[in-house]
């Protein structure tokens, strides 16, 4: 038996912002190397805050250069960063007031130690070699630990954000989606029947959404490999960039002899698509048993049946009557 | 100021009638759906209602702590996904939602409401799923997280001489032994202050244990206006105040030693318009209970997270809509008779709900 693992996804999204008139001319000046404020009322705002907080007004667009020395008016210290913090090792994120402005600013501090850091300890900017017009471009060490830096400034103004976020998830396949698995490993499709309504259906969810009813093991079955077409579609491949598929195909769905809902989205290449129809019969050509892969499989998606299923073929019983397939379309 | 002993609702008046919730688990082997289900038919057991009766469901759930995009869509199936539900959204904890159903039944064409709060934290990693709720430009990109941002506010709170690190630990202390008796809680001990204090830091000054657990959990009720409310049960709660607030995003722009949110929060709602028997707080950070306290005035209060906290077990989502009905589920079994519950959201307490609930005679 195979061994089923844990399903793992990775979900990112590649984020592309605009940076506007405010945080665009902070943004370049951190990869130019230096800190940029701008003046709202009587305080001074780094980085630069694009309305008045207490009116709502148009904060101003006259920067001033401001650092690269710093306060710390308070710290924690991060003992155990995570993979999206600035340093693999422990440091500090602290509410720093960056001489020259009046607004603290949250930012890290590569301290080397948390003795080193207090309420009023001076800490200044460094700036990173790799730069690419982000607030990670910087970042902060104790004054007498910080180096004289060569910035090379850059030539056209930072005008897009760019933020990757990549979040891993992780679960256990739920113990009905187990079962499910196991018996698509062994050639066998296993359905929920409703233990208030009778209704069965492949695969089962572990519930019976219609009457609220979790399901477990007890109401499982093993169904019939052997269905009726209750629907199709033919696709027409365009020939995209990534485009694998150069002939029209069929995916259609099967009701399962014995189930009142059908399974969708099979693939079928090995029927005429002349001869294909809704109230053909069918029965399932399984994978050999090595053969089966059930690694597409989590517990919001099916997988495909042809990670198990060869093809299916007609039976040649005589076909059954459309309209009895109406409410099983999908 | 309104005596207790002298309230009588009206017809506008909107009472919880029913609660349920689920355990707090640290990885809830099934899904989302199965949690509220749960909480659903016991609702409907308990009320004798059919869920067709129950006229408008609205839920606070997160797709990204599962990282399932449209899982509040599947949530439905929790409720029963046919025939269609008349049906609201927030990607806010369930307390918010209550909110919105509280002034859903105001308008006053339908009586009755499910109030659901749901989430799964442990197929995902908190630690980096929170960042992205802060400042995109200048914040996220740092992975400024939740248990950092707690930190810096444990800090100013020490750096103000309004705590201190015993003051922490003798939260989390009293908060875990107090869910020993809570058998929803996922964490529950009997440590001393001085046990706690020989523990390292995690984020200082937090040690671990000023950090909730990470949990699934589902949580529900059902409100219910005027005399249905009298129909549905003999001990209906009333929602007698309900407010929330929001700070600026900006930490810099905070004092982070005070919640001036949840002040404004606690007496718009009413918190002292009457005797306080039971307070429950979304104490997700152990310091955040001495702020919290002082914003609401119950500083000296006896009767603070008798289930624990959500130090004792925090599914986001449902962890502020919990709190409510810790406190309606002591009115409901007559061990109280008035009491405050609060909900955050966003870091530091950016954002703060206050709610105030009494029984009837």
């Amino acid at each position: 038996m195979t061994e089923l693992s844990d399903c793992i996804h990775t979900i990112e999204y590649p984020y592309t912002r605009s940076t506007g008139p405010y945080i665009g001319p902070f943004l370049t000046g951190l990869r130019d190397g230096k800190l940029l404020a701008n003046r709202v009322g009587d305080r001074t705002f780094c980085p630069p805050i694009e309305y008045d907080p207490i009116t709502g007004e148009d904060a101003s667009v006259a920067f001033v250069e401001v650092g690269p020395g710093a306060t710390v008016l308070g710290h924690t210290w991060v003992s155990d960063p995570s993979t999206k913090h600035p340093f693999p090792h422990p440091f500090a994120f602290a509410l720093l007031r960056i001489d020259g402005a009046d607004v603290p600013m949250v930012h890290a501090v590569d301290a080397g130690s948390p003795e080193a850091l207090a309420v009023g300890t001076r800490v200044a900017a460094q700036y990173r070699d790799d730069r690419r017009g982000a607030i990670t471009d910087l970042y902060f060490v104790p004054e007498a630990a910080a180096v004289v830096q060569n910035v090379v400034a850059g030539d056209e103004p930072v005008l897009v954000s760019e933020h990757l976020i990549s979040l891993v998830v992780r679960e256990p396949l739920f113990p009905h989606r187990r079962r499910y698995a196991e018996g698509l490993l062994a050639g066998k499709l296993i359905g929920q029947k409703s233990s208030v309504s009778g209704k069965v259906v492949v695969p089962g969810r572990g519930y019976d959404n219609l009457n609220r009813v979790p399901l477990t093991e007890a109401d499982e079955l093993v169904i019939s490999d052997r269905g009726t077409v209750s629907s199709y579609t033919v696709l027409t491949p365009v020939q995209y960039y990534g485009q694998k598929e150069t002939e029209p195909y069929i995916r259609c769905s099967i009701l399962l002899d014995g189930t009142d809902s059908p399974i969708i989205g099979v693939d079928v290449r090995d029927i005429v698509l002349a001869d294909f129809r809704v109230g053909m019969r069918l029965q399932a050509v399984w994978r050999k048993p090595e053969d089966r892969r059930v690694d597409g499989l989590d517990n919001r998606f099916g997988g495909s049946w042809e990670d198990v299923i060869e093809r299916w073929e007609p039976t040649g019983e005589p076909d059954v009557d459309p309209a009895k397939l109406k409410d099983y379309t999908w | 100021m309104v005596s207790s002993a002298t309230f009588t609702p009206t017809d506008d008046d909107i009472a919880i009638v029913a609660v349920s919730q689920t355990r707090s688990y640290r990885l809830f082997n099934d899904s989302e759906q199965m949690m509220i289900m749960s909480c659903v038919n016991d609702l409907l057991s308990r009320t004798g209602m059919d869920r067709n009766d129950v006229q408008f469901t609205i839920a606070g759930s997160c797709d990204y702590l599962s990282g399932a995009p449209f899982a509040f869509v599947s949530n439905i199936d929790g409720v029963g996904a046919w025939p269609p539900v008349y049906e609201s959204h927030v990607e806010m904890d369930g307390a918010w939602a209550l909110n919105e159903a509280w002034h859903r039944l105001m308008l006053g064409d339908i009586e009755t409401a499910f109030v659901i709060g749901s989430g799964k934290s442990s197929p995902g990693t908190p630690r980096h799923v929170f960042p992205l709720q802060t400042d995109p430009y200048t914040a996220a990109p740092l992975g400024l997280d939740y248990i950092s941002i707690a930190g810096l506010q444990a800090n100013a709170l020490i750096n103000a001489g309004k705590a201190t690190e015993r003051d922490f630990a003798e939260v989390v202390s009293r908060s875990r032994r107090n869910a020993l008796a809570n058998p929803n809680a996922q964490l529950a001990s009997d440590h001393s202050v001085d046990e706690l204090m020989a523990k390292p830091y995690y984020s200082s000054p937090l040690r671990l244990h000023d950090v909730p657990p990470i949990s699934d959990g589902a949580a529900a009720m059902i409100i219910a206006r005027g005399k249905r409310a009298l129909e549905l049960t003999d001990k209906p709660v009333w929602i007698r105040g309900l407010d929330h607030r929001i700070e600026s995003h900006h930490l810099g722009l905070r004092d982070l030693s005070v919640s001036t949110s949840a002040k404004l929060a606690g007496e718009k709602a009413g918190v002292h318009d009457g005797p306080i028997d039971v307070a429950e707080l979304m104490v997700n950070f152990s310091h955040e209970e001495i702020i919290l306290r002082e914003a609401l005035g119950l500083q000296d209060h006896r009767n603070v997270n008798p289930s624990g906290g959500p130090l004792s077990g925090h599914p986001v989502m449902a962890t502020g809509l919990v709190r409510i009905i810790e406190v309606a589920r002591r009115i409901i079994d007559g061990e109280a008779r008035r009491g405050v519950a609060h909900a955050s959201s966003g870091p530091a307490l950016q954002q703060n709900l206050v709610c105030v609930l009494e029984g009837g005679d």
